[in-house]
């Protein structure tokens, strides 16, 4: 949930930067790794996939991400970025998220029907990333992983004034999410990156323990 | 480093300004300010003569242009014009000096700023049961201008500490006079600044209930329900936090944050002053649901997608009382459905059958009523749903998915 964890992510990346501050010099801290043109393993390690091209992976921060999510993006999480889901269970949700908090982001179900899970992303962006406005573009039946799955489209005005567009592709297996989500600015970056994201959700497979 | 950490939105800029400035939900005052004493102190077409006022509506006008190109308004004319209306209404001297903004926030507020615009939260409209109280808010925004609670405030703080001073403010403008072009950021977070140093006391928040209710009593509202509006809030906020396990902070007597409990006491005292025997008083409940009916739903919307169920549920009901109709049911099962606890689901369906039954119930009523049976195995039941839905909404955005489960 790249963008949408960023927020959170800010005070522990930049605590961890003021860290790297005090070692050697020239050895300095990136929230991000590259990412290969070659078949990777994302979030928990059940899921593979080949990326076109070098993409940018979020470091996993300790307390704040969740195991079964892995962000990307190319350009920086403001502009694009892709989020996988590789099996999520049922009683848990997409961020991690404080019991007390008033506006929670609703837990996925094992039972969850494809507009019960749009449901859920939608609730995750105006939760938890600043949307005033979300709108679903088109919600249709899509195989993902060998199994009936579905894809989502969506658009959202955040509170940054900027309009982005978001795909989601996804499945319920085993009674556990996966999905691969693009979320780019609606304006350039989001037809920038469809094709990569095409291409990576063509070659996501799970892979057997 | 994330640079959205350094970015003062425009949306931030009017909750940070909301929160400091406006702030319908700051202080109280210790003792009560009768609303018969509350007499203007500007009158119509005012603008300022002292110099730190003068650079303070320089600035405001800066922040205006902003917020008004902002794409968070919602620009319905019959909304706006409505809004317009009731502030050329209830705005005192001032009235048709004021402009007022829409913005699309799911939250309960409104903020006047110190140049005479006033922006309202979506989330304000929601709540509102009537005219009356919609525009008790606005008239209580119009009483912190009419009594100069802004320049007050700022001169004020000003004396207590050292932090700005009018030289840094008029350098800031003499930047942008000069044509130095500092950014965005830096204009707005420059603003932001200014606006966070407006702190109203809790004797100006009394002087702004008082000029409220008398405002809207001259006008012909019950200004009883300036008391019901702050009833109305205590009880959301508390059902929000009483759900979440939490409790509701309390404001105290050396306490700078809010303590609507004694405010409503001091409004309800105010409104049996001021209520004139025998004067007939109309809430306007007709014509105030018939200027939103069009945007009630996204209203509902905005506020149930966010999951926070203590204060949906409060506010579905408390609009209920009003009578329940197919839309105030299908969000009560929206409600459910998205807090999704054990025996949520069912419940959840009850409420989609109930809403259904309602001659005004929302295609979505229908699709997830659908899914509700076809979940129970009910699946001649759920197709008869769904076709419902389709024909009420053919191009849904999910009528792909939908059709297949028709099929």
């Amino acid at each position: 949930m790249n963008r949408i964890s960023k927020l959170g992510l800010a005070a522990s990346a930049l605590a961890l930067g003021a860290c790297s501050s005090v070692g050697s010099e020239g050895v300095g801290y990136s929230a991000y790794s590259a990412v290969p043109v070659k078949r990777v393993t994302v979030g928990d390690g059940s899921m593979v996939v080949s990326a076109p091209r070098p993409w940018n992976r979020h470091r996993p921060i300790f307390f704040e991400d969740i195991r079964q999510v892995e962000d990307w993006t190319l350009n920086g999480p403001i502009l694009d970025g892709i989020s996988f889901v590789t099996g999520l269970k049922d009683g848990k949700s997409l961020i991690r998220q404080r019991r007390t908090a008033n506006q929670q982001v609703p837990v996925f179900r094992s039972n969850m029907t494809p507009p019960e899970v749009a449901a859920m992303i939608e609730s995750l962006y105006r939760v938890r990333g600043g949307s005033v406005d979300f709108r679903t573009l088109s919600l249709q039946p899509r195989p993902f992983l060998g199994a009936n799955g579905f894809q989502l489209d969506y658009e959202h005005l955040d509170d940054d004034e900027l309009w982005r567009r978001g795909r989601a592709v996804g499945a319920v297996i085993d009674g556990k999410l996966y999905l691969v989500l693009l979320d780019a600015a609606r304006s350039h970056y989001w037809d920038a990156t469809l094709p990569d994201y095409e291409a990576l959700v063509a070659s996501a497979e799970l892979r057997r323990a | 480093m994330c640079a959205r950490c350094l970015e003062i939105s425009r949306r931030s800029l009017l909750v940070g300004g909301g929160a400091a400035a406006a702030a319908l939900h700051t202080g109280v005052a210790s003792a009560r300010v009768r609303p018969q004493d509350m007499v203007p102190l500007v009158g119509p077409g005012y603008r300022p003569t002292e110099r730190d006022e003068i650079g303070l509506w320089q600035l405001m006008e800066r922040a205006e242009e902003e917020i008004a190109g902002s794409n968070l308004l919602i620009q319905d004319p019959k909304l706006t014009g409505y809004l317009r209306d009731l502030i050329g209404t209830v705005g005192g001297p001032a009235a048709k000096d004021f402009r007022i903004y829409l913005a699309r926030i799911p939250e309960f507020n409104a903020m006047m700023f110190p140049s005479g615009f006033a922006v309202v939260f979506s989330g304000l409209l929601l709540r509102m049961r009537n005219e009356a109280q919609l525009a008790g808010v606005i008239a209580h925004e119009s009483g912190h201008f009419l009594r100069r609670h802004m320049i007050r405030s700022w001169r004020d703080q000003k004396r207590k500490s050292d932090l700005f001073s009018i030289g840094a403010m008029l350098a800031g403008i003499g930047g942008a006079g000069a044509g130095v072009y500092l950014g965005d950021y830096v204009q707005l977070a420059q603003l932001g600044t200014i606006l966070s140093l407006f702190q109203y006391s809790r004797a100006m928040e009394a002087e702004a209930d008082a000029m409220g209710a008398k405002l809207i009593a001259e006008t012909g509202y019950p200004p009883i329900e300036m008391a019901n509006i702050w009833e109305q809030l205590i009880g959301e906020e508390n059902a929000s936090a009483r759900y979440r396990g939490k409790h509701r902070h309390k404001g105290g007597l050396f306490d700078t944050h809010p303590s609507e409990g004694s405010r409503m006491v001091d409004l309800r005292a105010d409104a049996a002053e001021i209520t004139v025997p025998g004067k007939p008083y109309d809430n306007k409940r007709g014509h105030y649901l018939d200027m939103i009916n069009s945007i009630r739903p996204t209203l509902l919307d905005d506020q149930v997608k966010l999951n926070d169920p203590g204060a949906s549920e409060y506010l579905i009901q408390t609009l209920a009382q009003d009578g329940w109709d197919g839309l105030l049911r299908f969000y009560e099962g929206e409600v459910w459905r998205l807090r999704n606890r054990p025996g949520d689901e069912p419940r959840a369906a009850q409420s989609y059958a109930a809403a259904v039954a309602y001659p005004d119930a929302p295609a979505d009523a229908w699709r997830w009523h659908g899914i509700a049976l076809m979940k129970q195995g009910r699946a001649t039941e759920a197709k008869a749903a769904f076709a419902r839905y389709l024909t009420m909404k053919p191009d849904a955005p999910d009528a792909a998915w939908v059709r297949q489960m028709a099929g």
